[in-house]
């Protein structure tokens, strides 16, 4: 049995080494719930599904249980704030707890790597759906000490909710979980076309071809600036990375003039919590460096009728 | 662009190569049942704007065209699995890109950008690694200067986990001659 209230807390690479006010803002977060979050000693990349498992398949699975195995040895389920390092840990997780060749295999080439064995114990959780469904909205409520009165578009990612019967959460084509959550904290998700569609970072495609991995986001931007929101909000580190270099380069590149402040849901939800709005990180970010948060924040007493 | 008479004229067979290929993709992606309906290219998002074609990508692994194995469309993929959620026959085309990109790999049609990335995991156990911009930050937030990963470890004088790492996983072909004159991306 895994430890209740517990997290063998994943890092991956994105987060830790280009966004860490995610990282604090998540640790804030699931402290202030009440989790304890366990460091994940000498865990490495997911890997990466969109590169590495493009390479080699097996190498893929084997470092991927090898940072399960470090999770299984702290007895706790694993956090990912990642879409990407979710879809890798969840879906390997999962195939080698079903699939007996493949364990035997992958526990083979284990053994070269030190002291591991996949034993199929855990399971990989993912902050928006601990957040949407476990916490929930009627949960954050209780423990939000502001809301932000703003207006958000909504970027799920692919790797979250797809595929539907590896991930068994919600829907891909009309799923409602981050947007029922962030209303608590006084978010509104705003609509907009192709809302669904891939941010155009993933499968390798942003080093494998920079000029598709842009045309494909030049779209999305455009469809977001088409409702103006205040900003837009993520899960995950890499679309984080998308959204924030992407307007970068329409603007020095396709005349656009995007400045659009890129927040992951672990930041929102920090700063709902007390956290303040330095430890969100803003400043270090490309984009909406001059937005404050919560300018136009309601109080949370306003908000009872 | 090919029709399907066409890839019937230019089946290809190729001796060096592990037969077994389609076998594997079969299995694992139920390539048969595809019925050339074109659902996946109709929601490709890559391919309404790059020449990623899926449906011609999987009749060619079907008809057996080995030549798709050096087709860079292959690696245009981002997947984002619509195909995968939305093909009638399940498919799965996802899976068969993915399982395509494994074979071409080791015939080497790996991109110098992707080689790079092989390098950083090797070196440092990530795909992206930190940078002493990022360290300043970390520590201006309030967090440990490394995190507690592999890299953090290697400094630390501990690299044993890496350095089997680095030996055993994701060994990659030499690069090819071609890709050396034209020196690639
Ligand atoms: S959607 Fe499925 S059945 Fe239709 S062409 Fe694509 S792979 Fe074949
Ligand atoms: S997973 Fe790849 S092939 Fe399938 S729809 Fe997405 S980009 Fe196209």
């Amino acid at each position: 049995m895994v430890k209740e209230k517990t997290f063998a807390f994943f890092l991956g690479c994105l987060m830790p080494n280009r966004y860490p006010a995610i990282e604090k803002a998540t640790k804030f977060v699931m402290k202030k719930l009440g989790y304890e979050i366990l460091d994940m000693e000498k865990a490495g990349c997911c890997p990466a599904p969109g590169v590495f498992r493009s390479f080699n398949k097996v190498d893929w699975m084997v470092a991927a249980a090898r940072n399960l195995c470090i999770a299984e040895k702290l007895d706790s389920d694993i956090l990912t704030v990642c879409n990407g390092c979710f879809g890798t840990l969840q879906e390997v997780n999962k195939h080698l707890k079903q699939n007996e060749e493949h364990r035997i295999m992958v526990n083979e080439k284990l053994q070269l790597l030190g002291d591991y064995e996949f034993k199929g114990t855990i399971n990989v959780r993912h902050i928006g759906e601990v957040l949407g469904y476990e916490i929930g909205p009627w949960g954050i409520d209780d423990m939000i000490v502001r809301k932000v009165n703003a207006r958000a578009a909504v970027h799920y990612g692919c790797h979250f909710l797809k595929p539907t019967r590896i991930r068994e959460i919600e829907s891909s084509e009309g799923p409602t979980i981050i947007e029922e959550y962030i209303e608590a904290l006084g978010v509104q998700s705003v609509r907009f076309k192709e809302q669904l569609t891939c941010c155009g970072a993933g499968g390798g495609l942003k080093a494998y071809s920079g000029d598709a991995s842009m045309t494909i986001f030049g779209e999305k931007m455009r469809n977001i600036d088409e409702v103006k929101p205040d900003f837009i909000l993520d899960i995950c580190p890499f679309c984080h990375l998308q959204f924030e270099t992407g307007q970068d380069y329409l603007n020095k590149n396709k005349e656009c003039n995007y400045d659009y402040p890129v927040i992951h849901i672990s930041q929102l939800t920090a700063y709902c919590m007390g956290m303040d709005q330095e430890f969100v990180g803003l400043q270090y970010q490309l984009m909406g460096k001059n937005y404050i948060f919560g300018e136009k924040e309601m109080k949370k007493e306003q908000e009872v009728v | 662009m090919s029709d399907i008479k066409e890839e019937h004229k230019e089946f290809m067979t190729d001796e060096d190569f592990d037969q077994d290929f389609f076998k594997n993709i079969e299995r694992r992606s139920n390539i048969w049942k595809c019925i050339q309906c074109g659902t996946c290219t109709a929601s490709c998002e890559s391919g309404r704007w790059t020449a990623l074609k899926t449906r011609s990508i999987v009749r060619k692994v079907v008809l057996g065209d080995l030549s798709v194995l050096d087709d860079p469309d292959i690696w245009l993929c981002t997947t984002c699995y619509q195909c995968y959620e939305r093909c009638p026959r399940d498919v799965r085309p996802t899976d068969v890109i993915m399982e395509l990109r494994n074979y071409a790999t080791q015939r080497g049609n790996i991109s110098p950008n992707h080689r790079a990335v092989v390098g950083y995991l090797k070196n440092t156990g990530h795909g992206v690694p930190i940078n002493d911009e990022i360290r300043q930050r970390r520590i201006e937030l309030g967090l440990e200067e490394l995190p507690p990963t592999l890299f953090k470890f290697k400094e630390e004088g501990d690299d044993e986990d890496l350095k089997n790492f680095e030996k055993y996983m994701f060994d990659l072909p030499p690069v090819k001659e071609k890709e050396e004159e034209t020196g690639g991306e």
